[in-house]
């Protein structure tokens, strides 16, 4: 899932700060387990607000807020409580921000949180990153385990000089990627994979902004 | 004698290390460079070491062959994508620096610009691979070169690190990608280095053990606490602390002539490269008590 976080308040109120009313999306799925953008999080942004003697015209938690068309569809029963707001402040991830950015052609948009990375959740509201969207997954060769992310320097051929008894040079809180990796492929028994060496990545695979058309060509020009 | 004859004709070889400084007075390097003039085999100039700005090595490189000092170019993957890096590397060979060192390179956080991007878009295996391809008329891409480089590629490899298995196999995977030679990170065991060696023989590579001079038995076990694959034993630590304040120095260079000798005289491995840390003036001395002068 996409891992937020809240933004400062009184930095975000700064960002705020010419607007007086506004209309409040959240999101019901990462933001939700994030704690950044739940139903619980509108109503105490709703109640900050207000306390700051700003106007909240309405909330709106869409099912996927990053669904640009769901989100829009989804919204209309909340029509007129987003004509009476100046601008929108969207409560998920920047993907769900820039939906609102979409469908609000006319009003500002805000974003309350900070969009940090593709996150697994671990135990409740305790993330890590595991993946980096790179394009080109070399999971198969590794192990299962990334050092495209895992890996501070994302290195492709093994443990750099800085490994030190299985904690990584750039922080102690960080297992090697490597060690990891070669602890996991000794067990499988695959250490001959981790002998092969990896070419350089095709960072053209991850080249921004990246679109994707999933679905059959036909099917789109009908 | 180049250092690449050297090395293939079998001779001990020394090489140090001088570290660019940062900004543009260079009177005191440029001494310290004189000081090894005629004495060491080759000079590595360290890339932007612990990830801290500072000259370029090509640009020192330069000014060691200028003086008639063979260079070792460091050349870390942290600072330049893959075009950054060969387009350098053409640059290193027509300036005439003949030898390069291919390391990843500390990572930004260790140094004094830790908010920058750190590149690493390619790595030490693969920097191995592409010398050689430059080495062979072509680009990384397999794009025709008009005029090949000609270096002597070498690479680094930690025998004392924990787990060893891993960094075993990278260094495999180094000789694969062309690493003609390693200078490896500091080691003090000599024993312990013996068996690493008794792996390393297996491949045709020549090998330069890494040493450190240790000025202190505080500086021993800093290195021990939080240098990652170094391990100074604790009867190197106590015959620091027994020569006492004054004379711990003088221990240190005792230690390290000792260890040259004996990697010499047993023939343990092809050459040494001595890391004086700020003490490079001590070299000469240090290279005198190993009977290296
Ligand atoms: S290799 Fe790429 S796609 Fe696969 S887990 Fe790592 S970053 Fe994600
Ligand atoms: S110590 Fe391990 S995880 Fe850290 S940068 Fe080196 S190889 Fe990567």
């Amino acid at each position: 899932m996409i891992i937020t976080k809240k933004k400062d308040f009184k930095e975000f109120l700064e960002s705020i700060r010419d607007y007086k009313s506004f209309f409040l999306i959240g999101c019901s799925e990462c933001a939700s387990l994030c704690g950044t953008g739940g139903e619980p999080e509108l109503a105490a942004m709703k109640e900050a607000l207000e306390a700051e003697g700003k106007k909240v015209t309405g909330t709106m938690l869409p099912k996927t807020g990053c669904q640009t068309l769901g989100t829009k569809i989804e919204l209309k029963k909340d029509k007129e409580a987003c004509a009476a707001a100046e601008a929108i402040i969207v409560m998920s991830c920047g993907a769900g921000t820039q939906s609102a950015v979409e469908i609000f052609p006319d009003k500002p948009v805000f974003p309350s949180n900070d969009t940090l990375f593709l996150g697994n959740m671990t135990r409740f509201q305790m993330f890590d990153e595991r993946c980096s969207l790179c394009g080109q997954c070399i999971l198969d060769k590794t192990g299962g385990i990334c050092p495209v992310t895992a890996c501070p320097k994302g290195l492709l051929n093994g443990p750099c000089g800085g490994t030190n008894e299985g904690k990584c040079e750039v922080s102690p809180d960080i297992e090697c990627a490597w060690v990891r990796i070669y602890n996991r492929m000794k067990k499988l028994n695959r250490l001959d994979d981790m002998k092969k060496p990896l070419r350089p990545k095709n960072w053209a695979a991850s080249r921004k902004p990246a679109t994707l058309i999933a679905r059959e060509k036909e099917e789109v020009k009908k | 004698m180049s250092f690449k004859s050297a090395l293939e004709s079998g001779k001990f070889v020394v090489t140090a290390e001088v570290g660019p400084p940062k900004g543009t007075d260079i009177k005191k390097i440029l001494h310290e460079a004189e000081a090894l003039k005629g004495k060491v085999d080759a000079l590595n100039v360290t890339d932007n070491q612990s990830a801290v700005m500072r000259i370029s090595s090509v640009s020192f490189c330069k000014l060691l062959l200028e003086m008639g000092q063979e260079p070792i170019l460091q050349m870390t993957c942290r600072d330049r994508n893959r075009i950054g890096l060969q387009s350098d590397l053409l640059g290193a060979s027509i300036l005439g620096i003949k030898n390069v060192l291919c390391m990843t390179g500390d990572h930004p956080n260790a140094g004094d610009h830790k908010e920058a991007k750190a590149v690493y878009d390619i790595e030490s295996v693969q920097l191995l691979e592409i010398v050689d391809s430059l080495n062979n008329g072509k680009d990384m891409m397999g794009n025709e070169l008009k005029g090949a480089t000609d270096f002597y590629q070498g690479a680094v490899v930690t025998p004392e690190s924990v787990p060893l298995e891993p960094q075993l196999i990278k260094f495999e995977k180094k000789v694969t990608a062309g690493a003609k030679f390693f200078q490896t990170q500091a080691i003090y065991d000599i024993e312990r280095f013996k068996s690493f060696m008794g792996h390393a023989r297996q491949f045709p590579v020549k090998i330069l053990a890494g040493l450190v001079l240790l000025k202190s038995a505080g500086m021993a076990n800093f290195m021990n606490k939080f240098v990652p694959g170094i391990n100074v034993p604790q009867n190197l630590i106590d015959e620091l602390k027994n020569a006492g304040k004054e004379k711990a120095l003088d221990a240190g260079i005792d230690i390290m002539a000792r260890h040259i000798r004996q990697l010499r005289d047993e023939k343990i491995c092809d050459g040494v490269h001595i890391m004086a840390i700020g003490a490079e003036d001590k070299v000469p001395e240090i290279m005198e008590r190993a009977g290296l002068l």
